[in-house]
């Protein structure tokens, strides 16, 4: 059994105990992690080993049966999906689904009015294709405009920290090395939480790896020796 | 100025066609069709904006129109008055049930908006009979008082006021249209759980959208309460519950200007054919399947692309001779 995460004072964000359940079908046992400022934190694991259901809990989107979730020391668990954005803990969701009916430049409105947060600047800093395609249905742009639109969006209002969810699954490779650097950079303002599979990726920018498998976190990888694709690996 | 021009220069050309069409078509008809797209708008919204589709719409209407028709029956007379009161009893109202009814999935909360139109059905027809006069109804149109300016006692008076009016609705819609809550509410039909990971809360964004659909109903109401002068539980019938969703999917769901055309259409419709033949319901229940199966899009919505491209191709004809000449 993995001992509890190392969680300390500085945490931006601490998970403890968290159990979760979908009906009468347990998904998370006893997930601990923890994740300091501006720090990059993946989750590793097969499909299916609860790493969504992890993100969405701490997201608000699934209520936990047991366990804490804190950020700040302020609890999260029971608070509303939408209070929780609010606070600067923005999710990004996996299927890439955008607003599809509304154009980049509504979208990134829409970004913009709930966070009070209209410069763009640094959006369009990071992914300067936005600018050429602000009139465009976001419905009609490639797998990875969408995902440039949909990281940019959670940027706006300056979040302490992004959950990404699966961030390059069916990117091609130019874009999923656009993206390390993006994440690299964000990672001077903001703590990001990434699920990703792309096991190189995860290594070459994170500080710390958690190993999830079965619902269970099986490893903590905070040494940058250890955090090498074939020891993340050995845990999957 | 040129911006503000754009911005209106649909609307004011809708509205200007209306009007022109008085000289032909009988004011009668042009005064239904002008408060029948204003109901139509608020499911128009529901439907085309946020996604729920309410069979209970005659509800609001009724609202609207008791609200009116109670203010001029037994306690005053202008006209204006009785509109604000009407309007205000609709804003009442669906702040009270709309908490209760956003809550519900889009079925349910089709069949739920049903329930309150009988509910209100049976209460004005019975149980409150001894104010609302049951299927008798209310009269008032004699109680109705002259006002200046726009004296609403006379239909061309009316019909000036209901255009005005329209302009007005059509002007907040579009604002709605363009503005960042139109997004909001785009964004709920399309996705709720996206619009939450950005810090918005459904229940608020469908609520407010609940709120002034059906706030622009009860204006409608208390515009016919003033119109015909009188009120009756069959304003509230359960029978004409889905005629606004017909109307708005027949116009073009979730278009500015879907309502006016399926008003336009289905009015006409109705009053040609009932002339000719006797069980006309039946026939236009035929035509109007047939209209939805052959253009999902409703009138407007597959017009509309049509006109865009054509203005669209003239103006760029017109670039391309500019730019001939400049060369």
């Amino acid at each position: 059994m993995l001992p509890h995460s190392t969680a300390n004072n500085d945490d931006i964000l601490a998970v403890s105990g968290l159990n979760v359940s979908y009906g009468e079908s347990k998904v998370l046992f006893d997930i601990a992690l923890s994740v300091q400022p501006r720090q990059i934190v993946a989750c590793v694991g097969r499909n299916g080993a609860g790493k969504t259901t992890l993100l969405k809990s701490i997201a608000g989107f699934l209520k936990p049966t047991s366990g804490s979730i804190t950020s700040d020391h302020i609890d999260l668990v029971g608070r509303k999906s939408y209070d929780i954005a609010k606070m600067g803990i923005k999710y990004v969701p996996q299927d890439k689904k955008v607003f599809s009916d509304l154009t980049v430049r509504e979208n990134l409105e829409l970004g913009s009015y709930a966070t009070q947060d209209y410069n763009w600047d640094r959006v369009i800093d990071y992914f300067p294709k936005l600018k050429e395609l602000m009139d465009r249905k976001a419905g009609f742009l490639s797998g990875g405009e969408r995902q440039m639109l949909m990281i940019g969006r959670s940027l706006l209002g300056n979040p302490k920290v992004l959950l990404i969810d699966e961030p390059t699954e069916g990117l091609a490779p130019s874009i999923v090395a656009h993206l390390r650097n993006v994440f690299t950079e964000l990672s001077k303002n903001s703590a990001l939480v990434i699920v990703e599979q792309n096991l190189p990726l995860v290594c070459a920018i994170s500080s710390k790896v958690y190993a999830v498998k079965e619902g269970r976190i099986v490893a903590e990888l905070a040494d940058p020796d250890s955090i090498k694709a074939d020891v993340c690996e050995r845990y999957l | 100025m040129i911006k503000a021009f754009r911005w209106w220069w649909g609307i004011l050309l809708a509205f200007s066609l209306l009007a022109v069409t008085r000289a032909f078509l009988p004011l009668a008809f042009i005064n239904e069709v002008v408060i029948f797209s204003i109901y139509t708008m608020g499911c128009s919204f529901l439907l085309g904006r946020v996604g729920f589709i309410s069979f209970g719409q005659p509800a609001y209407l009724a609202v609207g129109a008791y609200g009116t028709a109670f203010y001029l029956f037994y306690f005053g007379t202008n006209p204006y008055i009785g509109i604000l009161l009407g309007v205000l009893s609709g804003l009442i109202v669906s702040g009270i049930v709309g908490p209760l009814f956003v809550r519900l999935r889009s079925d349910y909360f089709a069949l739920v908006n049903l329930a309150l139109a009988v509910i209100i059905y049976y209460l004005m027809q019975k149980v409150l009979a001894d104010i609302t006069k049951g299927d008798n109804g209310l009269w008032f149109l004699t109680n109705i008082a002259s006002t200046p300016l726009l004296d609403l006692g006379k239909p061309n008076h009316f019909f000036i006021f209901a255009l005005l009016v329209a302009l007005a609705v059509w002007a907040f819609y579009k604002y709605l249209d363009d503005s960042i809550y139109g997004a909001c509410c785009l964004a709920t039909k399309i996705n709720e759980d996206k619009l939450e990971f950005l810090g918005y809360s459904n229940y608020s964004v469908r609520l407010l959208a609940f709120i002034i659909a059906n706030t622009t109903t009860a204006l409608a109401g208390s515009m016919y309460a003033v119109y015909l002068g009188f009120v009756s539980p069959e304003i509230t019938s359960p029978a004409r519950a889905a005629d606004p969703v017909v109307v708005t999917i027949l116009g073009g769901v979730g278009t500015l200007y879907g309502p006016l055309v399926g008003a336009f259409a289905y009015t006409g419709m109705k009053d040609v054919i009932s002339k000719l033949i006797g069980n006309w319901e039946l026939f236009i229940g035929f035509l109007l399947v047939f209209i939805m199966l052959a253009g999902e899009k409703g009138i407007w919505g597959t017009l509309q692309p049509l006109l865009e491209k054509l203005l669209f191709r003239k103006k760029r004809t017109a670039g391309t001779a500019d730019g001939k000449e400049a060369h």
